[in-house]
């Protein structure tokens, strides 16, 4: 049996990527010290602030949600959590009851949006429709655009101070690849451990930034979360590709994932001189900030006859 | 079963039947996975009920479980 290089007791991770084998006690101190190295060197929640979580029911978020509810506590702050209903029938509606259990378990106010109240219509039917329309989208682009949309509205209806998401480093180095194979040069110098506040905008914050997804998923699992452990029915496309890609990479050149991070967190000041000042304004259907006069959210749903339906979205709380 | 080979169950999570796959003794877990066309980055691997690493080597009757964590788009 295979022995913790720190302790003795019997290994059950492999760090590939730092050539250490660590036992149960060891990787859980070791991810929840990186959540608190990464909290403290990018500032990203100050003492008495407002925080909510953005939470789906998967390993990631839940996690997430464990972490910054123990963060908040040593720090007076409050955390709250909002979860998007996307409508994606036998995924969604299981992974809500997972998130409502946790945040009952920590104690933590809990807020429900849902594309179907919001917008009109569920992922399941914008996604038939797209296809119906053919217009060669995704149902993941649908999803990411008004899934961001609708969560900053939120965060601002609710009045937090931080948004934040779950996005581990798998996910971050997964978005840099992909804009760097669309060359989305705006989006690509938008990523980071955090986004700082525009007008509209409530500042995101993303701790596990530097936690590979399986020591999260290694994490859940040894301290006993309940999480959702479902597949997406909707996933595929270039994520899909661009991820099993990096997970191919990592496996024969271990730290491959780290060195695209570290690589990309070094080029990032540089690239501010070359990304142009744009002004904000509001979206001319529903009034969400935006760079050009109506946002992505609108642009996509207009062709369905789509929209934001209502100013307020936050419908029933629980805890 | 072929001679210096060994049998093991597999029970992926999420699949309802758990089967008997035939590996070479002392194989180690990462070569499981590569066999049956999995990526270690993309699982977390129990033997016999706990967590281990995937550079664990297999025995005769041991119960694998893989448990895969990539759940998004």
């Amino acid at each position: 049996m295979l022995k913790c290089d720190f302790c003795g007791r019997h290994a059950v991770y492999n760090r590939r990527y730092a050539g250490v084998f660590l036992c149960d006690r060891c990787i859980i101190k070791s991810v929840e010290r990186r959540f608190r190295r990464a909290m403290g060197k990018y500032k990203l929640v100050s003492p008495g602030e407002r925080v909510a979580v953005a939470v789906s029911g998967g390993k990631d978020s839940v996690t997430c949600m464990h972490l910054l509810a123990d963060h908040c506590e040593r720090k007076n702050c409050e955390l709250i959590a909002v979860t998007v209903d996307e409508g994606i029938k036998g995924y969604r509606d299981r992974s809500m009851s997972i998130v409502r259990e946790n945040a009952k378990l920590l104690d933590i106010e809990h807020f429900a949006v849902s594309f179907r109240k919001t917008f009109g219509a569920t992922l399941d039917q914008i996604a038939m429709l797209a296809k119906r329309k053919k217009t060669g989208l995704n149902p993941c682009t649908y999803c990411g655009v008004m899934r961001r949309s609708l969560l900053n509205q939120a965060a601002r209806e609710l009045g937090v101070d931080k948004l934040s998401t779950a996005h581990n480093l798998d996910d971050e180095v997964q978005a840099i690849m992909l804009n760097y194979v669309r060359a989305d040069f705006s989006r690509l110098y938008r990523l980071g451990p955090g986004y700082p506040s525009r007008e509209g905008f409530v500042p995101r914050i993303k701790p596990l930034r530097e936690i590979p997804e399986k020591e999260v998923a290694v994490y859940a699992l040894l301290k006993g979360i309940k999480v959702h452990l479902g597949v997406c029915p909707y996933a595929g496309g270039i994520h899909t590709e661009i991820r099993d890609f990096l997970n191919q990479l990592e496996t024969n050149h271990p730290n491959s994932k780290f060195m695209i991070l570290r690589m990309f967190d070094r080029m990032k000041p540089h690239l501010a001189r070359s990304v142009p000042e744009f002004e904000l304004c509001e979206c001319k259907i529903c009034g969400e900030p935006t760079s050009s006069g109506m946002c992505k959210s609108c642009e996509l749903l207009r062709e369905f006859g789509l929209g934001l339906k209502r100013k307020t979205i936050i419908s029933g709380k629980s805890r | 079963m072929e001679l210096g080979k060994t049998l093991v169950r597999v029970r992926i999570t999420g699949q309802k039947v758990a089967r008997k796959v035939g590996v070479v003794k002392k194989t180690k877990i990462a070569d499981l996975l590569k066999q049956l066309g999995l990526n270690r980055e993309t699982v977390v691997v129990k033997l016999n009920g706990k967590i281990v690493t995937e550079d664990e080597r297999l025995s005769d009757g041991d119960s694998v479980e893989i448990l895969p964590i990539v759940t998004g788009g």
